[in-house]
């Protein structure tokens, strides 16, 4: 495969009408200017297309193999899959058909062939304590599979919540001793895709930028591409001109719900999310969280599993979580009256990681 | 049975108007007519197409009725098939077009305005043109 992507593109039966449709639709999940479309068309369509396609190594931890069944249903037969045939997979566990001592074969034998220039993708946390005992592969811990792989790799993603911040392994109180791959590896550049899952297209997405263009994307300070996570949820979400004009669900089940009106008093982490679900949506455009009429959880932002409850309006000052001590300002006003509502569960709320009980969901 | 317990025919059926929520108007359309005007002026003064993304603006399933039903039908609709079914919808206002992208299972994978002469994407590109070329010709060589 020689010459530009477009020609790559061309030979599989795409047009350049449906690149152009493809790189307006991808600027505008990316929440980008339309005009930024065009200008993605001429750069990928130039980008020059591997003479062999790069190895992409995908590691699994300590996780529950969400993040694979996400990115699998990026897969119906679509621009992306084509970008995606690009690369080379060469070591999966859940989807390669080697198992035992074959597939850590062709682990080191796609190590060694690339050294310096393959992809590593890892999901999962890794665990260190009793010496990372809670999570082995091929009779090695994680953290030390980790360490031998990033060594050789160009760059590494880190998939999901648990990969980027040690996510619902490493939550309260982590009896694993979770951490994320940051933490271990500090001299290789590492891109942070957090959700729980994340969104399949933000997965192939970010994987396509840095095939097509050969560089990392602009990252925010928590490492995230800004493409996909320099908005909160709340900024994009169509339920948001409810929210300017004070009307607020105040039950799951009442005028305001059927309504569709914002879901903030009901514990919405929308304004303190920074992900693309409301542009994007889900299963293929079909829905999204908010859209079928319960508050975001905020997957994609760091412990959200300790942030003290679901249901608990962002505003309420009795909430002792860091998480929120940037939202805590946006609802004052309807804070107060959520606050009023939620006294009685003011002191119980002050222990740092209270768990979400049948009584905070009977507001 | 429990003396909290409620029977269901206790619990009252609420009816909620028709069409509230689908019905209900944000505020934010009205706005976007100025943008398109701007946009429409720009265009006329120095031939500079441009686009808004509908999908990335707060608005309602009834922000988008009515900002399509105050722009109208216009004389020309484009049935574009590349990945899925696209439309681009020329609006009551000449240079206004209404341009709705579908993935091969007919969901709305982007919405734009765009304000332009044609659409770009209408144009035959040029390189596709040159590979139209060369078919043409193998097509006739294959002829004679």
């Amino acid at each position: 495969m020689h010459g530009p992507l477009i020609e790559t593109l061309a030979r599989q039966g795409v047009t350049r009408r449906t690149f152009m449709k493809y790189c307006a639709t991808l600027a505008s999940m990316m929440a980008l200017p339309p005009a930024a479309g065009r200008a993605m068309a001429e750069a990928m369509a130039a980008a020059p297309s591997a003479s062999k396609r790069p190895s992409v190594i995908w590691l699994p931890f300590q996780e529950c193999t969400g993040c694979t069944e996400s990115i699998t249903r990026s897969h119906s037969p679509t621009l992306e899959g084509l970008i995606f045939d690009v690369i080379s997979l060469d070591y999966q566990e859940t989807l390669m058909a080697a198992a035992g001592h074959q597939a850590e074969e062709a682990l080191h034998a796609a190590m060694k062939a690339n050294e310096g220039k393959y992809l590593l993708i890892v999901d999962g946390s890794i665990p260190l304590g009793l010496d990372g005992a809670y999570s082995c592969i091929g009779g090695k811990s994680n953290l030390e599979t980790l360490k031998e792989v990033a060594k050789g790799a160009a760059a590494i993603v880190a998939m999901g919540s648990c990969a980027a911040y040690g996510g619902l392994p490493r939550a309260n109180p982590n009896p694993t001793g979770a951490v994320s791959v940051a933490d271990i590896i500090k001299d290789k550049p590492i891109i942070n895709i957090p959700g729980c899952p994340p969104i399949p297209v933000v997965m192939t997405g970010v994987l396509a930028h840095f095939l097509t263009f050969g560089s990392l994307p602009e990252l925010d300070k928590l490492g995230r591409p800004k493409a996909f996570y320099g908005e909160t949820i709340h900024d994009r979400c169509y339920r948001r001109p409810f929210y300017d004009q004070g009307k607020f669900a105040k039950t799951f089940d009442d005028e305001g719900a059927r309504n569709g009106w914002c879901l903030f008093e009901l514990g919405c982490k929308g304004p303190i999310t920074h992900n693309a679900c409301a542009t994007v949506k889900w299963n293929g455009g079909t829905s999204w969280p908010v859209e079928s009429g319960h508050g975001c959880l905020g997957c994609s932002e760091p412990d959200f599993w300790d942030g003290g409850g679901f249901y608990k309006a962002l505003s309420m000052p009795a909430n002792p979580l860091k998480m929120v001590a940037g939202a805590a300002a946006v609802g004052v006003a309807v804070g107060v009256a959520t606050s009023v509502l939620n006294r009685g569960k003011k002191g119980a709320a002050r222990a740092a990681h209270e768990k979400t009980t049948l009584a905070d969901l009977e507001k | 049975m429990p003396s909290d317990f409620i029977p269901l025919h206790a619990i009252p059926v609420v009816v909620v108007p028709a069409g509230l929520r689908a019905g209900e108007l944000s505020g934010n359309a009205p706005a976007l007519l100025r943008e398109i005007a701007e946009m429409l002026r720009r265009l006329l003064s120095s031939n500079e197409p441009s686009a808004i993304d509908l999908q990335a603006l707060p608005l309602t399933p009834a922000d988008l009725a009515w900002l399509r039903d105050r722009l109208g039908e216009g004389e020309v609709s484009v049935a574009l098939s590349a990945d899925g079914d696209s439309s681009l919808d020329e609006t009551a206002c000449p240079g206004v077009w209404w341009v709705t992208h579908r993935n091969p299972q007919g969901a709305v994978v982007s919405e734009f305005i765009e304000v332009a002469y044609v659409p770009e994407v209408v144009r035959a590109p040029r390189e596709d043109v040159v590979i139209g070329l060369e078919s043409l010709e193998s097509l006739s060589a294959e002829l004679t």
